[in-house]
């Protein structure tokens, strides 16, 4: 019997979910745990690995399609297996990919799976396979149209390796948007560190013209363009849109005084030495919050229109911006971590959030929101609320500047803080007194011994 | 060491065997009679005048009695050697060879052996269908007959005097164009390799396959008159930085399937070249064997280079079209690169 592919009901806030790419195509053979498609869910891309074994046939849904969660999308058919005919099964395919290895003419009778069929030599598919490519993209210059082994040495010659960076360049060059692959291309076989991604952001005077932006976009005349919103930004409009209409922000902003937050932090480094993580002032700060936080419950509850929920531990959202868009992955218990498990988590998630894999559960479950605009210059901001969640704190740039400290003038090391807080479920009064806690920490961070 | 030609190191691999063995005895058309050729091409000559008329036996020209005389020699204990004159005549001793000489040893549950020889000269050389043919791939198609096929003097003695020491049937095919014989049997267009002969003892094991010429691209096996062409198509394209592997059987039962295989596990093509016509030659089964052990090793179809599926022609121009030449095997390696 074939196999149905559903689409799985991987968000608890949407109803269909935008199927992105088929990983496979259809004929090709797929175990059961291998990557079948990507789908996109509540701000995040995700892998579904494929249910069964066998060859994937009748691909129903074509990428960029929205899809109803638990419907079918595909089947799976065991070896020597076929639909049958009659089958309503044996709707038509997405067009084939054009490329070297594309279908022939007069093969008709075929079933379209087969006759879509990629020829390669056995010789080359053991080589994509050994190599983890596909050879969807690979041309072919063998006889009868095959793609043979050469042709997937010259491709795989293609393909980008990875250039190795530095954690730092690795987060400044995400912060400011510089393509360290561009980098790497320049300066072949070294590492990557902070100096050269400064050296790029200085080098960066013109932004990127709109149309390599804005893959999708439409000459409209007099130079501008127009452009439908790719799935993981059509997700952050509603859901930012639907946070503004339910909720009542509010942003406190408090400006506090660092300089011993900074020196926390030096002298923490400095006893790392080379070992990992190296906590940033994020961690530092998901410390702080999730210690005021079991203070100050509220502040860490959510509130769904009716009913406030008051959790026991504090599960806090780190965002990070990716190139597909804000996303806002959790680390769970954050109020029972240490400062190295809190750097560990947020290096973990970050990475995955880069690459766009994180899970529904690594997105869900958030009860306060943690926001850092600093690393791009910015002091104070209007951070909005993730809902269900109650609040949501932004950290802004650390500079020096000149502050009243013992009586005296002085340059010290300043911040501001900018607490967003929903007013149907808390009054500023308390919103102020929760970011006095933090404050505090962040002026006598010793004070998390006491 | 001396250099000879394949029909001069088959009678001194006989020679050896005669001084060897006295169990081992001569016998067929025309080998021994006084003022002939010594056999048609020259491979028994002198050989009645060394070791005399009873161990070099002159036989009326009757194939199905020569299968018959051989057979019933070797069960009962002897070694005979049998002179087929051309391979075309083996299809006369058609049932004593597959019904009795390939069967003895099964049907008597090895009380039975039957060690002998079958000569069987091969290959178009402007004699008429009947005397043109290659039919080794009939008698790879019989299970207890063995099938060899030197290509070189040097395989030549040495596979010819394993055959001789061996307890089954061997048919031994020999091309008329490799002999090197001399005078009134010479043959026109003949390649007639020379090469070093060791004067001493020695064989080469039946099963055994050889490679020719290392190369990188593509595999081509082939042998006896086919293999001098794949070589000759090889060195044409190692001129445009084709680098071909060729690779010489020598044995067609029992096939040297390991060699092969390492081959196109290396080249990741195979083309195979035969003289027989093309339609379930001994090449099929190469491909064949291929397809099914070599299969993630293939980056091109496996291509049989054969002669077409008809008789081969009288008309030398014909002939020469028949048999596969440099040029198809050539054109046939471009066309899987």
């Amino acid at each position: 019997m074939p196999f149905e592919v559903l689409m799985p009901p991987l968000s608890q806030t949407l109803d269909t979910l935008v199927l992105v790419e088929w990983l496979k195509r259809t004929g090709d053979e797929i175990r059961k745990g291998e990557p079948l498609f990507l789908v996109e869910s509540d701000k995040a891309t995700l892998e579904v690995e494929s249910p069964a074994t066998g060859t994937l046939q009748a691909i129903l849904a074509e990428p960029g399609s929205e899809v109803r969660v638990k419907t079918p999308i595909a089947h799976i058919i065991e070896l020597g297996e076929s639909l049958p005919a009659a089958s309503p099964l044996r709707i038509p395919v997405a067009t084939p990919p054009v490329t070297g290895a594309s279908s022939d003419a007069g093969l008709d009778w075929l079933p379209p799976a087969r006759a879509q069929r990629i020829k390669a030599s056995p010789r080359a598919r053991a080589r994509a396979q050994a190599a983890g490519v596909g050879l969807a993209a690979v041309p072919a210059s063998g006889p009868q149209g095959m793609i043979v082994e050469r042709d997937v040495t010259a491709y795989l010659a293609t393909l980008p390796t990875p250039p190795r960076v530095s954690p730092v360049a690795r987060r400044m060059a995400t912060a400011e948007g510089i393509d360290v692959a561009a980098i790497a291309q320049a300066k072949p076989g070294r590492r990557i560190q902070r100096a050269d991604i400064v050296d790029a952001v200085a080098g960066a005077q013109k932004p990127a013209p709109a149309e390599a932006q804005f893959g999708n976009a439409d000459a409209v005349g007099g130079g501008a363009l127009r452009a439908a919103l790719d799935p993981t930004r059509r997700v952050i409009a509603a859901r930012l849109q639907a946070s503004h209409q339910a909720s009542v922000p509010v942003t406190l902003m408090r400006e506090v005084d660092a300089t011993a937050l900074v020196e926390l932090r030096t002298t923490i480094l400095a006893d790392l030495g080379d070992q990992a993580p190296r906590p940033s002032y994020t961690d530092l700060f998901a410390l702080i919050v999730a210690r005021c936080l079991l203070q100050h419950p509220t502040m860490n509850g959510t509130f769904d229109g009716e009913m406030l929920m008051i959790p026991e531990h504090v599960q806090l959202a780190l965002a990070v911006d990716t190139p597909r868009g804000l996303v806002a992955p959790v680390i769970p218990g954050a109020d029972q971590c240490s400062l190295l498990t809190l750097a560990n988590k947020r290096v973990e998630l970050t990475a995955a959030a880069l690459a766009s894999q994180l899970t529904p559960a690594q997105l869900g479950g958030g009860t306060f929101t943690l926001t850092n605009l600093g690393a791009l210059g910015v002091d104070a901001f209007t951070p909005v609320i993730n809902p269900p969640q109650i609040a949501i704190l932004g950290t802004g740039r650390i500079r020096p500047a000149p502050a009243v400290f013992g009586g005296q003038l002085a340059i010290r090391q300043m911040m501001m803080l900018s607490l967003t807080f929903d007013h149907r479920v808390v009054d500023g009064a308390p919103a102020a007194r929760f970011l006095g806690a933090v404050a505090e920490f962040v002026e006598k961070p010793f004070r998390v011994w006491y | 060491m001396p250099e000879l030609s394949i029909a001069e190191a088959l009678r001194e691999a006989l020679r050896e065997e005669l001084h060897r063995d006295p169990r081992v005895f001569l016998l067929g058309e025309d080998i021994g009679v006084p003022g002939g050729f010594g056999g048609a091409f020259t491979v028994t000559l002198g050989l009645a005048e060394e070791f005399g008329r009873d161990r070099v036996r002159d036989t009326p020209i009757s194939e199905a009695g020569i299968a018959g005389v051989a057979i019933g020699a070797a069960i009962c204990g002897m070694r005979p050697v049998a002179d087929v004159q051309y391979s075309d005549f083996l299809f006369n001793m058609m049932d004593q060879l597959v019904n009795q000489a390939a069967k003895l040893r099964y049907m008597s549950g090895g009380t039975l052996t039957v060690p002998m020889v079958m000569r069987a000269p091969v290959g178009a050389t402007a004699r008429g269908a009947q005397h043109a043919q290659s039919p080794e791939a009939f008698f790879t198609h019989v299970p207890g007959l063995k099938v060899v096929a030197p290509a070189t003097a040097y395989d030549a003695k040495g596979l010819l005097k394993a055959a001789i020491r061996d307890d089954n049937p061997v048919l031994v095919f020999e091309h008329k164009l490799l002999y090197g014989s001399k005078g009134a049997r010479s043959e026109k267009g003949a390649v007639s390799p020379r090469g070093e002969v060791p004067a001493d003892d020695y064989i080469v094991p039946i099963g055994q396959g050889i490679v020719r010429r290392p190369g990188t691209d593509v595999t081509i096996v082939a042998s006896l008159l086919m293999l001098y062409r794949a070589l000759q198509a090889a060195e044409e394209l190692a001129a445009d930085g084709i680098d071909v592997e060729v690779i010489d059987p020598r044995t067609l039962v029992p096939l040297d399937t390991a060699l092969i295989l390492r081959s196109v596990q290396k080249t990741g093509r195979l083309v195979i070249v035969e003289e027989d016509n093309l339609t379930n030659g001994w090449g099929a089964e190469v491909a064949a064997l291929m397809a099914d052990d070599a299969f993630v090793w293939l980056d091109a179809p496996i291509k049989r280079v054969a002669a077409p599926d008809t008789p081969p022609p009288f008309a030398p121009i014909l002939e020469q079209a028949y048999v596969p030449s440099v040029t198809r095997i050539v054109d046939t390696v471009r066309s899987i690169l």
